[in-house]
């Protein structure tokens, strides 16, 4: 029997591009940009110094001596099957991790790459709302970083994929899963893990960026609608640096020792910049999880050959390319999307998602909306919703307005990159000219640059770093470890763990705060003799919200 | 899984966005002068980006392996 779903959280850890242009130099300057800007980003250290990791060693090492060890020994790590009770925060790829207070995410650099980590969150919407706060975070950073830049020099960042030249790096999303599901994905029915892969690869055509030409030895193309798929060398497997596989079975759950939790690292999409192409990426796997979770699995949906697939979808911005399915039939992608969607909608309607994705009926609706516009090529009012449209119609728009230039162009390739690049990039001056459809509001991005979700335990840890940022020893996802004035001279810790993600919320936690007192009554009030506060009922079983991640 | 058989020239041809099937000539005449005078907005984008050296840019921009 499956376990009871649980609410479909989501987080998500997502790399940017980043260099320094202006210096002429044989090395990148990928780490010397990063640096620069999260030095701005304001938040509290993690506190996890890693031993042979430091700012002074950086210095001395620069930044490539130490890459190819660490890229390496990082993914023999999680091969070896140790990787869930290890903490990603413990390695040493990874430098200057800070949590945000103002809205409990977090950012630092990892393999070079600014890294920025959104807070936990329950809403596709809220998921939207908090991915632009965050980039609008960074661009501040940035501006600010390139105000110190000597002239002829500037820091980018661009919020794609790949260079071009063969280098990835990840946007990564994180969903709440049952331990039940997640054995079942790796461990014990295939099927599920290939349902996983197979509507993952067909939703590259809502989910891609879209890119110019190939690379890692990927067989030539004009333009593809993702910007990861040539980076897709197996099926499953933990490792995210080399051999990338479309489902990743890192198992680092965040969530304490909560045995009977789980979370879906996904390491398969693309960096979106359109809301409604980050809320279909999001929502929409939300209910796919919710129907593996409740074994709502249809085999006549799975693709024979996932990585075929994905090379052949990618390449086929007409969408008309096929692939078999392992019953023989053969699917446009498109195809594809619709017989998920159908399954997805008779799932919902028999309640499948109710207390689990929050308005999983409008998610549903948007990707239905968003499939019959595809289905009548309406590419104009595409634009509008999907990055990988809108970018062929820029990119379509400069080779007609230059006849000059062929796809072959590095000016057409610079205008790839170009379309993320978080300064100046072509989608916020399509943003700023109203082409892009909204699906939050402006206010509810900026109450995201300096406010917490309220219904994760994201609210209670920006509020714990705000109530006391001097007294922060260490701090990760689910836990909080204070240095407090001991009854001698030497100092105590005390740590908090908030090993349940559904917990902690502000109607939960906001009592503790609201009295006013020392950090020491706060901590008192919020986990009395180390256990959290009671809870409201839950949605997913009517327990309370913490009973709820540990009762399934 | 059987990729259907297309030339390079049908590539190009199916890369490039077909009209839109809209309800009527007037209407998609009129959604199409739209969205001409939307994606100008990127026009002047396009053209500070090419403003630059790209080959320069693109030599800057060269990357570590990330995840």
């Amino acid at each position: 029997m499956p376990a009871p779903n649980l609410p479909k959280l989501c987080g998500a850890d997502i790399e940017l591009g980043n260099f320094v242009l202006g210096p002429e130099r044989f090395r990148t300057t990928c780490y010397e940009a990063a640096r620069a800007v999260l030095r701005r980003i304001e938040g509290i250290s993690s506190g996890w110094a890693a031993p042979s990791w430091t700012e002074n060693s950086a210095r001395g090492w620069g930044a490539s001596a130490w890459r190819p060890a660490s890229q390496t020994s990082l993914d023999s790590y999680y091969d070896s099957g140790r990787s869930r009770s290890y903490r990603w925060s413990e390695y040493y790829q990874e430098w200057g991790r800070k949590f945000l207070p103002a809205n409990g995410g977090c950012a630092y650099i990892d393999l070079d790459h600014l890294e920025l980590c959104l807070p936990e969150v329950l809403s596709a919407w809220d998921h939207v709302a908090a991915w632009h706060a965050m980039l609008r975070i960074a661009r501040r950073a940035l501006e600010e970083a390139n105000r110190e830049q000597p002239p002829g020099r500037r820091i980018c960042l661009l919020v794609n994929n790949s260079d071009g030249r063969g280098n990835s790096y990840g946007s990564h999303l994180n969903f709440l899963l049952t331990r039940h599901a997640w054995d079942s994905i790796f461990d014990r029915k295939l099927h599920h893990l290939l349902f996983l892969a197979s509507y993952q690869v067909s939703s590259v055509i809502l989910t891609g960026q879209g890119k110019v030409g190939a690379e890692n030895g990927a067989p030539p193309a004009r333009f593809q609608l993702s910007q990861r798929a040539d980076f897709f060398e197996v099926l499953f497997g933990s490792q995210t640096t080399h051999r990338r596989p479309i489902v990743n079975s890192r198992d680092e759950p965040l969530c304490g020792f909560l045995p009977a939790a789980a979370r879906l690292h996904v390491i398969f999409f693309d960096n979106t910049l359109s809301p409604m192409a980050c809320l279909l990426k999001v929502g929409v796997m939300q209910i796919l999880l919710a129907m593996l979770e409740a074994e709502r699995v249809r085999p006549d949906l799975i693709l024979d050959d996932p990585l075929e697939a994905l090379a052949c979808f990618s390449r086929d911005p007409a969408l008309q390319a096929r692939a078999r399915m392992v019953t023989g039939a053969e699917y446009t992608a498109l195809e594809l999307q619709w017989r998920f969607l159908e399954e997805a909608r008779r799932f919902a309607d028999q309640g499948g998602c109710e207390g689990v994705v929050p308005r999983a009926a409008e998610i549903l609706s948007h990707w239905e909306d968003t499939l019959g516009r595809l289905e009548k090529r309406d590419w104009d009012s595409l634009a509008r919703r999907l990055d990988w449209v809108l970018k062929l119609l820029l990119v379509e728009r400069a080779l007609q307005q230059r006849p000059r230039l062929d796809w072959d162009a590095p000016e057409i390739k610079h205008l790839d990159h170009a379309y993320s690049d978080l300064a100046e990039g072509l989608y916020w001056s399509c943003e700023a000219g109203g082409l892009i459809e909204p699906v939050v509001g402006a206010a509810e991005i900026e109450r995201f640059l300096c406010e917490p979700p309220e219904d994760t335990r994201a609210w209670t840890r920006a509020m714990l770093l705000r109530s006391a940022p001097e007294a922060v020893e260490s701090v990760d996802w689910d836990r909080i470890c204070f240095r407090v004035r001991g009854p001698h001279y030497w100092p105590h810790y005390r740590t908090i763990y908030l090993d349940n993600p559904l917990g902690w919320t502000r109607r939960t936690s906001q009592p503790a705060f609201s009295q006013g007192g020392k950090l020491t009554d706060v901590l008192d009030a919020l986990a009395p003799g180390g256990q959290p506060p009671a809870a409201p009922a839950s949605r997913a079983t009517g327990g309370t919200a913490h009973e709820t991640a540990r009762s399934v | 899984m059987r990729l259907r058989d297309r030339s390079e020239d049908d590539d190009l041809r199916q890369a490039t966005p077909r009209p839109s099937e809209g309800p009527g000539a007037d209407s998609l005449a009129q959604a199409r002068q739209r969205a001409d005078e939307l994606l100008r907005a990127a026009d002047e984008a396009i053209r500070r980006a090419l403003s630059t050296d790209s080959q320069r840019f693109l030599q800057a921009n060269r990357q570590q392996g990330g995840q």
